[in-house]
């Protein structure tokens, strides 16, 4: 029965290895370089240090990490896990497509037996190939996470690419098993795979927990936020309200100062309700509360879909 | 004998509509049994109800004496259109057998094969369709399977493959003794293969029995029309057809038919399942049926 469910899955299997080994061609080189160059700079030494040296370093270190990145095309690698967890469910769905779950039902194996094997296989291979495009992303990412935080790569590491595997794995599964039609399958299930990762990833996800917020004057030094995920930074009036003045108020406190030269007056600002800096952020530090958070509602979601799914699946007429 | 299949009152109810009603069947132990009827009569319906694919809505079905899903192991099935998996070999087929079935008898399905000519590595997609009904035959018949069922086995197959097909069924059955309930809507060439018929029409199951006995009772009689309802007194009239001068009636004679008035013809299996399902089609549309 493992076997079998090898068998079936084989060519979706090579599939995401072929995925997989191309993201390691891609990745593990300009991981090496982007790593070499962070130790060449000695960009470790100047995290957190404000000196002109450090500054000078670490903005040469976000131009080459500007130049590889655009060079891996990083957003739309996230369609990667979605993309290996439809092909995961396919095999199921052409199962039913084909009418060949008449062929593995009416052997000497039971429904629950042919269901629990099938999924832990497919399940097992779905995790796997989550996790390695995690720990990829993890070294790829090495660096730059610890320059400019975790949160950029959110997506990307730690525990949430499992998820997102088994999410659109399961999301296929359920409309093909309603469906019994592998394309439709596919594309809704993709679709709906990339619609709720937007949702979360631009909506959702920043209300995971009520987010840290600071004001602060024009020439104070403000919180550090590097390494933070800043959901806003905008000029403000002190009590941290953001400006909404537009640009009557800019002409309004436009000055001359001598010759030529033209300025903002600051204090004019802060009459119009400007002048100050108002931030809202959540702190490095929430990383992997995040990664649980995330993780158990794409997991979540996927665990009630697969159940509903065999249930379905196991009470329907073949 | 004893029933390999027994139906109490089986129906399957697809929303509002009966796939199968009120089916009430006993198929012999040890019977080669024709399950024969138009598409859409219920012939998949009934066979899928008796290995499980299916739950009935109504009433029982018993196979071997056991219910559906638990005696699996002991019964063959060969679904409409010989599903297989096309990306397989043949020999991962096999594999596939050996590994869900354990009374695999593996040495019987390589002699099949071998038998066939079939090459072990070729691809089931690469096969012709006689070739993949034959593997797929060869995977039921590998279970060693105390009753076989098969669904439309023969109706995608051209003449000779039907032929060879049937032919390589018959051979498996003289060998074991197995069952067979064997479904189709051609009736051509099952009269040689099979010793038992049941016809199956709008759902519902409209004769069965044993096919020399079905040819012995059945009668087509033409004659006067005043005396046509004389002779449903007495004798079961399946089809009637009406002209000026004279009737012609379809009879499923109770005993011999004596009078005078009336001209007697034998009939062939294929006639008598067409005037059964000729009548059970207008019972349909009149809706006498529902």
């Amino acid at each position: 029965m493992i076997w079998l469910s090898w068998r079936q899955q084989r060519t979706e299997t090579l599939i995401t290895a072929a995925l997989l080994a191309a993201l390691t061609a891609l990745l593990v080189p300009a991981g090496v370089h982007l790593a070499s160059f962070y130790d060449q700079q000695g960009i470790a030494h100047c995290i957190g240090r404000q000196t002109a040296a450090c500054n000078q370093a670490i903005a040469n270190f976000g131009g080459r990490a500007g130049f590889v990145r655009s060079l891996v095309a990083g957003g739309w690698l996230n369609l990667a896990p979605g993309l290996i967890g439809v092909a995961l469910a396919a095999p199921l769905v052409l199962d039913l497509e084909n009418g060949t779950i008449r062929l593995a039902w009416t052997q000497s194996v039971s429904r629950n037996r042919w269901l629990g094997t099938k999924l832990s296989v497919t399940l097992v291979t779905a995790l796997a190939a989550g996790a390695a495009f995690s720990l990829l992303f993890t070294f790829y990412d090495g660096p730059l996470d610890r320059v400019y935080g975790p949160f950029d790569n959110f997506g990307f590491e730690g525990v949430v690419p499992l998820a997102y595997v088994v999410f659109a794995l399961a999301l296929t599964f359920v409309v093909g098993v309603l469906w019994r039609r592998t394309a439709p399958a596919v594309i809704v299930g993709f679709a709906a795979y990339v619609g709720a990762r937007l949702f979360v990833q631009d909506w959702l996800r920043q209300r995971f927990a009520a987010p840290l917020s600071a004001t602060w004057a024009p020439h104070a030094s403000g919180p550090r936020l590097d390494r933070a995920w800043v959901l806003a930074q905008v000029p403000s009036d002190k009590a941290g309200h953001p400006f909404t003045g537009g640009a009557a108020v800019l002409q309004t406190c436009a000055r001359s100062f001598g010759k030529g030269v033209k300025g903002l007056d600051p204090h004019c600002l802060m009459r119009h309700g400007a002048g100050y800096n108002h931030a809202v952020w959540q702190p490095a530090s929430r990383f992997w509360e995040f990664q649980g958070i995330e993780t158990a509602l794409f997991g979540g979601v996927a665990l009630l879909l697969l159940a509903f799914a065999s249930l379905w699946l196991r009470h329907r007429a073949a | 004998m004893s029933a390999a299949l027994e139906t109490v009152g089986l129906g399957k109810r697809y929303g509002s509509f009966w796939a199968l009603q009120d089916c009430n069947l006993e198929i012999p132990a040890g019977s080669v049994t024709a399950l024969v009827g138009p598409n859409g009569a219920g012939k998949t319906t009934l066979l899928h109800l008796s290995v499980g694919l299916s739950e009935p809505s109504a009433g029982s079905v018993r196979v071997l004496g056991a219910n559906p899903p638990e005696v699996l192991p002991r019964v063959g099935f060969v679904a409409q259109e010989h599903p297989l998996y096309r990306s397989f070999t043949i020999a991962e087929i096999l594999r596939l057998g050996r590994e869900l079935n354990p009374s695999w008898d593996e040495d019987a399905a390589r002699a099949r094969i071998g038998s066939l000519g079939l090459p072990l590595r070729k691809k089931v997609g690469a096969l012709s369709g006689g070739q993949r009904a034959q593997v797929a035959l060869t995977l039921a018949l590998a279970k060693r399977p105390e009753l076989l069922l098969l669904d439309e086995p023969v109706a995608s197959l051209d003449p000779l493959a039907r032929r060879e097909f049937l032919q390589s069924l018959m051979e498996a059955v003289a060998e074991t003794g197995m069952t067979v309930l064997l479904s189709s809507h051609i009736v051509a060439d099952l009269e040689r293969v099979c010793d038992h018929l049941v016809i199956l029409a709008s759902g519902r199951t409209q004769l069965a029995g044993p096919i020399e006995e079905i040819l012995a009772t059945h009668r087509l009689l033409t004659g006067p029309r005043s005396e046509a309802a004389d002779v449903a007194r007495v004798h079961e009239v399946v089809r009637q057809r009406h002209t000026e001068r004279q009737t012609t009636l379809l009879v499923r004679a109770n005993g011999h038919v004596y009078d005078s008035s009336w001209e007697l013809h034998e009939l062939d299996l294929e006639e008598i399942v067409l005037g059964y399902l000729d009548s059970g089609a207008r019972h349909a549309r009149e809706g006498v049926a529902s």
